[in-house]
């Protein structure tokens, strides 16, 4: 909660000042107020504030007007809206505007600050995440392999030859992580590579395609699973599950990763290579 | 053939694309798969967990995945599928699927969507290790597109 940067837009300048008494008790730096729609506009597009709160009547509009006009510039900032006035089709249109949550006027400070922790706990929640979730599944594939299949294994950071796709090796294997945040997990090998490891894990040669991509799902979805649970065990409030794998098998096949936020390996084993991506994505905040 | 899993896909589909400017949308027939689906073109790929727990996919050829790109993003022409267009096919089995978690909530069933994994290629065989699975297909525009659900 520390370090968030608010702004309060209040037609009043005693609401405004009780306001920013409240914010700053809790820690929170009050960067600028307006007193009206367009000196709001400008002056959020000026100061990007993690924060906006934000009356419903103004001289020259209304809040949820004023909403939806400040977050075509400030797609990031999140606005609570504080006003005497709450029924449900107001609250209706707020969400509409795109307002995370609604406080009824007189406003009192326990109430501002749970609604503003919970609206921000998401975006901690996802930095640790995007901090360990490389680690994670690192710990989770070179674990499983160790033991598994044993000899060399090594993880090398890839960079993608295409920007955010994959050429197929032969068998590829995708995996759903979902949760407060959601991610998802790809590994990619030939089907040589898959039947080599199967072979060995079960010390039988008579092996065949087929159980080679039983193989696959079921190694897809422990690494994925173990490294749900690392994660979910730095904090509960992640709640990542996994979804059933899907195994795609084919001669020319290509994975898009997409736009999100995802790292490469090639991992390494004396029995071949394997292409793993991990991607995580930020969970859609629920109305408060 | 229990339509229970696949009717809130149905309705999301006649909800939705309308939305984009489709102007005609023509369901034509069900059909029943087990473990695999093999498809060409664009696969679209999304996980399903909670009161039920599978995945759908969603099926359309090349040239057809082009068009609802193109109509998708305003009728800019789209020759090839690049990132943008893949951008646009991926939300739009976002919302589609959304959609249907929606439909499923309504009938007190509560499931959470995992981020989509699109494919493109020929002969794409996918292994959902379902004995069941659903498949509708649908006329849009004239493209062709296919939905399998895998949910149990």
């Amino acid at each position: 909660m520390k370090n968030l940067r608010v702004m309060i837009v209040d037609d009043s300048t005693f609401s405004t000042a009780v306001l920013r008494k409240m914010l700053e008790k809790d820690g929170l730096e009050v960067v600028a107020t307006a007193l009206n729609m367009k000196d709001a506009i400008e002056k959020a597009k000026e100061i990007k504030p993690d924060l906006i709160t934000m009356d419903m009547t103004l001289p020259d509009g209304n809040g949820i007007e004023c909403s939806r006009e400040l977050l075509k510039y400030v797609k990031e900032t999140k606005i609570i809206a504080v006003s005497s006035m709450m029924d449900e089709e107001i609250i209706e249109k707020a969400k509409n505007a795109g307002i995370k949550a609604y406080l009824q006027k007189p406003v009192d400070s326990d109430g501002l600050k749970a609604a503003i922790e919970k609206l921000f706990a998401g975006e901690e929640l996802y930095q640790i995440l995007q901090d360990n979730y490389e680690e994670a599944f690192k710990e989770s594939v070179f674990t499983f392999l160790k033991s598994e299949i044993g000899g060399e294994v090594e993880l090398e950071n890839y960079q993608l030859k295409y920007k955010g796709v994959r050429k197929s090796s032969g068998v590829s294997v995708a995996v759903g992580m979902i949760g407060r945040h959601k991610g998802r997990l790809i590994i990619d090998m030939s089907s040589n590579t898959a039947l080599n490891m199967v072979k060995k894990i079960l010390q039988d040669e008579s092996q065949t395609l087929e159980e080679a991509i039983q193989f696959l799902s079921e190694f897809t979805n422990v690494i994925a699973g173990n490294a749900c649970s690392l994660l979910n065990g730095l904090n509960r409030s992640f709640g990542l599950r996994v979804s059933p794998p899907t195994v795609i098998v084919g001669e020319d096949i290509t994975i898009s990763i997409g736009d999100m936020d995802s790292k490469s390996f090639m991992i390494k084993t004396d029995l071949g290579e394997a292409f793993m991506n991990i991607g995580v994505q930020k969970g859609d905040e629920s109305w408060i | 053939m229990d339509l229970k899993n696949i009717n809130p896909f149905i309705d999301a589909v006649t909800e939705i694309l309308p939305q984009f400017g489709f102007q005609s949308l023509i369901q034509k027939g069900f059909s029943e798969k087990s473990k695999k689906i093999i498809a060409s073109g664009v696969v679209i790929t999304l996980g399903i967990v909670g009161d039920k727990k599978g995945n759908v996919v969603y099926c359309i050829n090349q040239e057809g995945a082009k068009q609802i790109a193109s109509i998708m993003m305003m009728g800019m022409p789209v020759e090839e599928l690049d990132d943008m267009a893949q951008s646009a096919l991926s939300e739009l089995s976002n919302m589609l699927t959304a959609n249907a978690c929606i439909n499923f909530s309504k009938e007190a069933v509560n499931v959470d969507i995992s981020v989509p994994t699109l494919l493109f290629g020929e002969n794409i065989e996918l292994n959902l290790n379902k004995e069941e699975i659903i498949c509708v297909e649908f006329d849009v525009d004239g493209i062709k597109m296919e939905i399998c659900v895998a949910l149990v």
